[in-house]
């Protein structure tokens, strides 16, 4: 799974228009950020790169860059340019 | 449509893939036509955010669309007991008490004595009693209750369970307390998360990440199991349990072909692991004919050949536990519809097994509303796999559902006595039926209530009603109840008929007339209305309506109250037709071959 279809499910565990979620919003500025989207988040990370976090780890993130550097979503590229990436994807 | 439910949402179900989905499934399954509506209170113990989610999921593909209420974090008995007023003006249909073994108040101390440990019982439940009593008699809703699942720590190691101080002694014996609450009140129901976490076991019940960080007795996936076993529940009280198993013969009854290999040379028997396991198979599907569940054969066999396979020594079905037979080389499709028309039940309400996945696609592609569960080809799963499908589900056991087999057993019978017959006429005739038909009492209220959510077809209004709201009309006196029994010389068809009329004045309004399909064309409707008429000569009623409200099933009633001679009225809507009738003193009653007496079954004794 690539870090835009890593984006793209989180898009749809917040119940987002596709392509909302950028990768460098604060999560409490984020709508539908509540513990049923962590749960499913959990579920989400656990599929992608077989890592199991635990409530703990997801409580204590606060960007969607920490998330997706606990669920080990390609943490060499950064937010920016995932961000880009995903504009040049819609062109 | 069975086969329309998305696959993460089917057994097995995928957990991980749910939660991911949830809005996007949510979204799918909100589309379908004809959702029942209901309104559930989900009063929790703990955090009930994931607990009302996923119970969303699971009604939605059950066709049930849930309106909620959710009680405030360990909120259940303050709203009960308080009487919260939001609780109070949301007037649920269904109360789901979500607790768990976090909410018992005192276990007994160790070296308790065990007057102490009575005492423990007692208050406990005492506790609940207070909640469920209210529920019940202020709010008359249907209660879903947890038991009580055990927890993963044993400070007394095995003491915990010998010892009646013991935590896990303990709650089997408040296990065992609900269980006696739940027999001797019908209105109440038991969601057994014991039985729940047992299975998952208690490592992947209990999370306690998920406790510490947000008061999750469950863990995510246990909360699937919860919401899918709820579900379960709620679709049986809703009448949307299936009746019939369809199953194929070779390799799915027993191991090997009838045709080719004979009958020495079939696998069945304990002499062989192969041969067990469908033995073990055959032994499953008996219970669930013992319980209700009519069986039915559709096998690609001569019809000689089929049925010489249950005369194997060590087959635990036998041919009469079939109340349908097809044997022969037509397709698949074209017997299950027959089996449906000769059964007279629709065809949502098969399940088909059959061990080739051909036979599964074709059932699938043509029959979208026959279940055809993915058995795969080990038939050491089969029985797995039907069970956590929980096709059958049924939330209460009536002495009816017992004999429902041996109903359609007979009708076979029946059938083949009808064709001797010169007229129909003379065919009713001979059947000797009598009917018992009177007002509503206790000893039938379970079944008049299982008759009312499930019957579709011979249903004029198809209003559902729940046990406390049946309880509640029969001790009514502004309602007119008539429950109708029906035996003939082949046997008791048990209660077939229910009639609610609602009084107004110098009317009665019908406001639920149905009858089973057991007892088509039998004239019973015409028994029922005379009996409808002397309660309304007795009262002084003059005038009897009635509404027909179509529905994608009930078209065979289309015709009922103009063949009864009542008059369609003026301004009926487009979606229901309004019908009335004088009742005349000079009534002359209409059933030709059905004799009233005051118990049915006994007449023919």
């Amino acid at each position: 799974m690539t870090s835009a279809d890593f984006l793209l499910q989180m898009d749809e565990i917040l119940g987002l228009r596709a392509g909302t979620i950028q990768g460098f919003e604060k999560l409490d500025e984020l709508e539908n950020w509540d513990s049923l989207a962590l749960i499913s988040f959990i579920a989400l990370a656990q599929s992608h790169s077989g890592v199991s976090t635990s409530p703990q780890q997801i409580v204590s993130c606060s960007t969607v860059a920490d998330l997706l550097r606990i669920a080990r979503v390609d943490v060499a590229t950064s937010p920016t340019q995932v961000a880009k990436s995903r504009q040049s994807e819609s062109v | 449509m069975q086969n329309t439910v998305p696959q993460p949402l089917r057994f097995p179900v995928a957990v991980a893939d749910i939660l991911r989905q949830r809005q996007t499934l949510k979204s799918e399954l909100a589309k379908q036509a004809n959702l029942v509506q209901t309104r559930m209170a989900i009063l929790g113990g703990s955090t009930t955010a994931e607990v009302k989610s996923m119970l969303e999921l699971f009604l939605l593909a059950q066709g049930i669309q849930p309106t909620f209420y959710e009680s405030g974090y360990n909120r259940y008995w303050d709203d009960v007991v308080c009487e919260n007023p939001v609780l109070w003006n949301f007037r649920p249909d269904i109360v789901f008490v979500h607790t768990t073994w976090h909410n018992v108040s005192q276990f007994p101390e160790p070296l308790a004595p065990a007057v102490e440990v009575d005492g423990c019982v007692r208050r406990e439940m005492t506790r609940f009693e207070s909640v469920w009593g209210r529920l019940h008699s202020k709010l008359g809703a249907l209660i879903i209750q947890n038991n009580f699942d055990l927890p993963r720590l044993r400070p007394l190691g095995n003491l915990e369970a010998s010892e009646s101080f013991g935590r896990i002694n303990y709650l089997l014996r408040l296990n065992a307390e609900f269980a006696n609450y739940a027999r001797d009140h019908s209105h109440f129901l038991i969601n057994d998360i014991l039985y729940l976490s047992a299975q998952l076991g208690l490592a992947a019940w209990f999370d306690p990440g998920y406790w510490y960080n947000f008061h999750m007795a469950l863990s995510p996936g246990a909360t699937v199991a919860l919401a899918r076993n709820v579900a379960a529940i709620v679709k049986s009280v809703y009448g949307k349990s299936k009746k019939c198993l369809v199953l194929d013969l070779d390799n799915t009854l027993w191991g090997g072909t009838i045709g080719d290999d004979g009958l020495q040379n079939l696998l069945l028997g304990r002499d062989h692991p192969l041969g067990e396991a469908f033995v073990n198979f055959q032994q499953y599907v008996r219970e669930l004919r013992r319980r209700g569940v009519i069986l039915a054969v559709c096998s690609k066999n001569d019809a000689e050949n089929a049925k010489e396979g249950f005369s194997h020594p060590d087959s635990a079905l036998k041919l009469e536990d079939f109340s349908a037979f097809k044997a022969n080389w037509d397709p698949k499709p074209d017997n299950l519809r027959r089996i449906a028309e000769e059964l007279n039940i629709g065809l949502d309400s098969i399940v088909f097994v059959d061990d080739s996945p051909a036979e599964r696609a074709i059932v699938r592609d043509e029959l979208p509303d026959v279940a055809v569960p993915e058995v795969g080809s080990d038939v050491s799963s089969f029985a797995d796999i039907l069970e956590n499908e929980r096709y059958f589900e049924t939330h209460k056991l009536v002495p009816d559902d017992l004999s429902r087999s041996a109903y359609y057993s007979s009708k076979a019978r029946g059938s083949a006595h009808e064709t001797s017959f010169g007229s129909y006429g003379d065919f009713l005739a001979s059947l000797q039926m009598v009917a018992e038909i009177g007002a509503f009492t206790p000893v039938y209220l379970e079944r008049i209530t299982q008759l009312i959510n499930k019957t579709n077809q011979f249903n004029l209004t198809t209003r559902r009603y729940t046990s406390s709201e049946v309880e509640a009309i029969s001790g009514d006196s502004a309602f007119i109840t008539l429950y109708g029994r029906l035996a003939d010389k082949f046997g008791d068809n048990g209660l077939v008929s229910v009639l609610i009329g609602r009084i107004s004045n110098d009317t009665v309004e019908i406001d639920i007339w149905l009858m089973s399909c057991r007892v088509l064309k039998r004239e019973m409707e015409l028994a029922m209305l005379d009996a409808l008429v002397e309660e309304c000569q007795v009262r002084g009623i003059r005038k009897i309506t009635g509404v027909y409200i179509p529905s994608k099933k009930n078209s065979v009633v289309a015709g009922h109250y103009a063949s009864l001679g009542f008059n369609r009225a003026d301004g009926t809507s487009a979606n229901s037709e309004l019908w009335h009738y004088t009742v005349l003193p000079s009534y002359s009653p209409k059933s030709r071959y059905i004799r009233r007496t005051a118990d049915a079954f006994v007449a023919l004794s």
